[in-house]
């Protein structure tokens, strides 16, 4: 948990404190993003500490990036025995020229009364917080030999892995103590960067090495005229500037997301083979669908009667099921007396479907909103959302050799005579007159 | 009047509604100002309704690639749209918001500028085109709704299309039978199935685009020829220019608009509204479900149509349509402030019947 802390946690807090932090006393204290100087009031034993020290920290920073940001270069280079010695050595004489600066500098610090009245807590810390760093790096350096090789294999990757917010903490778990305490000693001095001194590394005055001498500020009635345009000319650029950056940024930015989309929305899904035959087996259902009931719409408009079942299969208490010529279901069943009885299965409160099964009290039940109807009449049972009767259907029977024996309208007018022996054989029609006439 | 005089008539009247003297960038873009005063904001609608319109487009020629126009292949080819292909149900949903947020610019665009008096002289054209635009609109949400082909689309199709059938109930004579035949030549065939959706597929994705493409051309035109109108019936001297400072506001509209309809699209189904089973394939043989309703910009004629006879909403209906065509005549006189009566009269009942349509429709048949 520790582990997760000081190498995954710590490092993104210390980076995101310097960004936020630097840029935060940039835009709020613009005049406190230096460090004090302290020259003025003391400057024999400063020269002694500040050189030293920042020429041999300039040295070691080199020797840090480069190996972090260009590693294949740096192995490579490191290849050659005797460049990798003098880089050790050149490392480890910086290191030296640092630990006397510092100490000088710490010694000043400390002993220096004038000096000490415009001495910070921070200032302190960060020079300890310095010493201590310089020292285990010293320590790293004698204690476990060719750091300039080895940690291009471990501390690298593991600084990339964070930068590419893949933390791999298995690549600094193995390390010696003393390394890893350098390295969150590091990410600690990181941490503090926006909150003292060490500021002071991005705001380095190289303007001063090319501006002009003098810099001479003059009022004249001319000028001062111009300067409010001036001012107002700059401001203008300045929010022009802005505005063209953000227009950018964000169309760069929209632009790279609309074409994420759109290309893989255009080059389409990568779909399995299984996948395919199922998609492809499924159109074939539906256009099979389609044909089928085309084909029962034809029969409907072309044939007078449409054959419904066999008698004999019409049950009494289970109804089957068929399309009249409305393309509406509807139920078939044999009543008692040995005839049929069709009736519509289109519930008239909504449209439902009804149940085909008859229950005791010889009703249909609609299931969506529970409407009960009399299997006979087709009236609903009182307190049904339904309020119109589902209507009876008229029928016709044919014996096998396709002879009308009887027909019954919907209304329950009978035509034609028949005996129970026939019946059997006959089939169930349903008659296009009697849905013209209905 | 004499031939000439009337040639001449004619003449000035063109010329006024379109002065040729005005094609110039300079007219059209760089001289054109946009007064400000209280009802300033409605001057977006219009920009808002391209945009959204502009977005359907966009969406709408990439779901082509994908879409199939036939009754076994279009559930399916939606279904693959939204399941298999990469963004391509957030392609199909921002299709569907922006299809409703563009009508309700669209309507909201022609309430205010009803309100705003824009139609006067001499802005007639723009207004006509408007309208015609609408009614473009509202044949795009109704040819656009069929083509999922699942059981809320075909259904309410249906029904939409038998309301035209009913009107020869009030016709004599031979001409009873014209709506159903009307009906029929809408359809392609005896009922809604392939031909219909092959009807509408055409006018979706290629007639009413073009007609749209057409008369849009005209009105923006128009709208740059003769500029904003002045809104209220006291202007106040204050304006801005149109170019550069009203276009920017006008696109940072409509890049935040873009921002809400995009992450809405993305979060939010637009079926999410309504119950499953009438997202599925349509079954002409099953049972029809519950809830088959017209999109909710249909409410204002479709609750009316369940309530009230059907020759009075039909009557209304032609009343009102012949109204908007000819309101450039008809409120020439008529002062900003009675229209904005009037106008905030219409959107009280488009707000009201569009949001508590079935309420009403229960408190008065009791169910």
């Amino acid at each position: 948990m520790l582990n997760v802390f000081l190498f995954a946690g710590l490092p993104y807090i210390a980076l995101v404190t310097l960004v936020g932090g630097t840029i935060y006393r940039y835009r709020s204290n613009r005049f406190s993003y230096s460090a004090l100087s302290s020259q003025f009031l003391e400057k024999k034993t400063l020269l002694w500490g500040s050189v030293p020290w920042h020429l041999g920290v300039f040295i070691l920073l080199i020797g840090h990036l480069i190996p972090i940001f260009l590693p294949g270069l740096w192995r490579s280079l490191m290849v050659n025995q005797a460049f990798l010695l003098l880089v050790e050595s050149a490392g480890i004489a910086a290191a030296i020229l640092c630990l006397f600066g510092l100490s000088v500098a710490l010694v000043r610090r400390l002993t220096v009364a004038k000096v000490q009245a415009v001495t910070s807590p921070m200032d302190l810390v960060v020079l300890g917080l310095l010493l201590f760093q310089v020292l285990l790096g010293l320590g790293v350096a004698m204690a476990h030999r060719w750091g300039a090789v080895w940690s291009t294999q471990t501390t690298t990757p593991y600084l990339w892995s964070l930068l590419l917010l893949q933390p791999n903490l298995d690549l600094v778990a193995n390390l010696p103590p003393m390394v890893r305490l350098h390295l969150v000693s590091a990410f600690v001095l990181v941490l503090l960067v926006p909150f003292s001194r060490l500021v002071h590394m991005f705001s380095v005055p190289l303007a001063y090495l090319w501006r002009a001498p003098q810099i001479v500020i003059w009022n004249n009635p001319r000028r001062f005229r111009e300067v409010p345009v001036v001012r107002q000319f700059v401001e203008s650029r300045r929010y022009f500037l802005r505005g063209a950056f953000g227009l950018t940024a964000g169309g760069t930015l929209l632009t790279a997301g609309v074409m994420d989309k759109a290309v893989s929305f255009f080059r389409g899904p990568a779909m399995s083979p299984e996948e395919q035959a199922a998609l492809l087996r499924k159109r074939l259902q539906r256009l099979e669908m389609t044909a089928e009931e085309r084909e029962l719409e034809l029969e409907r408009l072309r044939n007078n009667y449409i054959f419904v079942a066999n008698l004999k299969e019409l049950q009494p208490q289970a109804g089957k099921y068929f399309i009249d010529y409305q393309m509406r279901p509807a139920l078939a069943f044999r009543t008692e007396d040995g005839l049929p009885l069709l009736i519509s299965a289109k519930c008239t409160h909504l449209g439902c479907t009804v149940a085909s099964a008859v229950d005791a009290n010889k009703q249909l039940l609609c299931p969506c909103h529970m409407s009960y109807f009399d299997l006979h009449s087709g009236a609903p049972s009182p307190g049904s959302p339904a309020l119109a009767p589902l209507p009876r259907l008229g029928w016709a029977l044919m014996d096998a050799q396709g002879k009308l024996l009887l027909k019954e309208g919907p209304h329950g007018r009978r035509e034609g005579e028949f005996n129970v022996a026939q019946l059997e054989e006959c089939g169930v029609f349903i008659c296009k007159e009697y849905e013209e006439n209905a | 009047m004499s031939a000439a005089e009337r040639v001449q008539k004619v003449g000035r009247f063109v010329a006024e509604r379109f002065p040729v003297e005005k094609f110039s960038f300079h007219s059209l873009f760089q001289k054109k100002e946009v007064p400000i005063h209280r009802m300033s904001w409605a001057y977006y609608m219009g920009g808002l309704a391209l945009f959204f319109f502009m977005i359907q487009l966009g969406t709408g020629l990439m779901l082509l690639f994908y879409y199939q126009p036939t009754v076994s292949d279009a559930h399916a080819s939606v279904e693959y749209i939204t399941t298999q292909v990469s963004g391509g149900g957030l392609i199909r949903n921002l299709h569907t918001w922006a299809s409703s947020a563009m009508i309700f610019c669209v309507l909201a665009h022609i309430i205010t500028t009803f309100a705003m008096k824009a139609f006067e002289k001499p802005r007639e054209v723009t207004w006509i085109t408007g309208v015609v635009l609408l009614l473009l609109t509202f044949g795009f949400g109704f040819t656009g709704y069929l083509l999922p082909w699942h059981q809320i689309a075909v259904n309410a199709t249906k029904v939409g299309l038998q309301s035209i059938e009913e009107a020869g109930r009030y016709l004599p004579g031979a001409l009873a039978e014209v709506p159903a035949q009307v009906r029929v030549l809408i359809q392609g065939e005896a009922a809604v199935g392939q031909a219909t959706l092959s009807r509408f597929f055409a006018l979706h994705v290629v007639v009413l685009p073009l007609l749209v493409f057409a008369t849009l051309g005209l009105h923006v035109l128009l709208v740059q020829l003769h500029g904003m109108s002045q809104g209220v019936d006291r202007p106040t001297k204050k304006s801005e220019r149109f170019f550069p400072l009203f276009v920017l506001k006008d696109f940072s509209l409509w890049g935040f608009v873009f921002l809400v309809v995009f992450v809405v699209a993305l979060c939010l189904p637009f079926e999410s509204f309504f119950s499953f089973p009438l997202f599925q394939p349509f079954d002409a043989l099953g049972s029809t479900p519950e809830g088959i309703k017209p999109e909710w910009y249909f409410f204002f004629v479709y609750y009316p149509l369940e309530l009230l006879p059907f020759w009075l909403v039909m009557l209304g209906q032609g009343v009102v349509v012949a109204g908007l065509f000819l309101t450039p005549w008809i409120f020439s006189g008529t002062s900003r402030k009675t229209l904005s009566i009037i106008a905030g009269a219409a959107a009280f009942y488009l707000v009201v019947i569009t949001v508590f349509g079935q309420d009403i429709y229960q408190f008065f048949k009791g169910e």
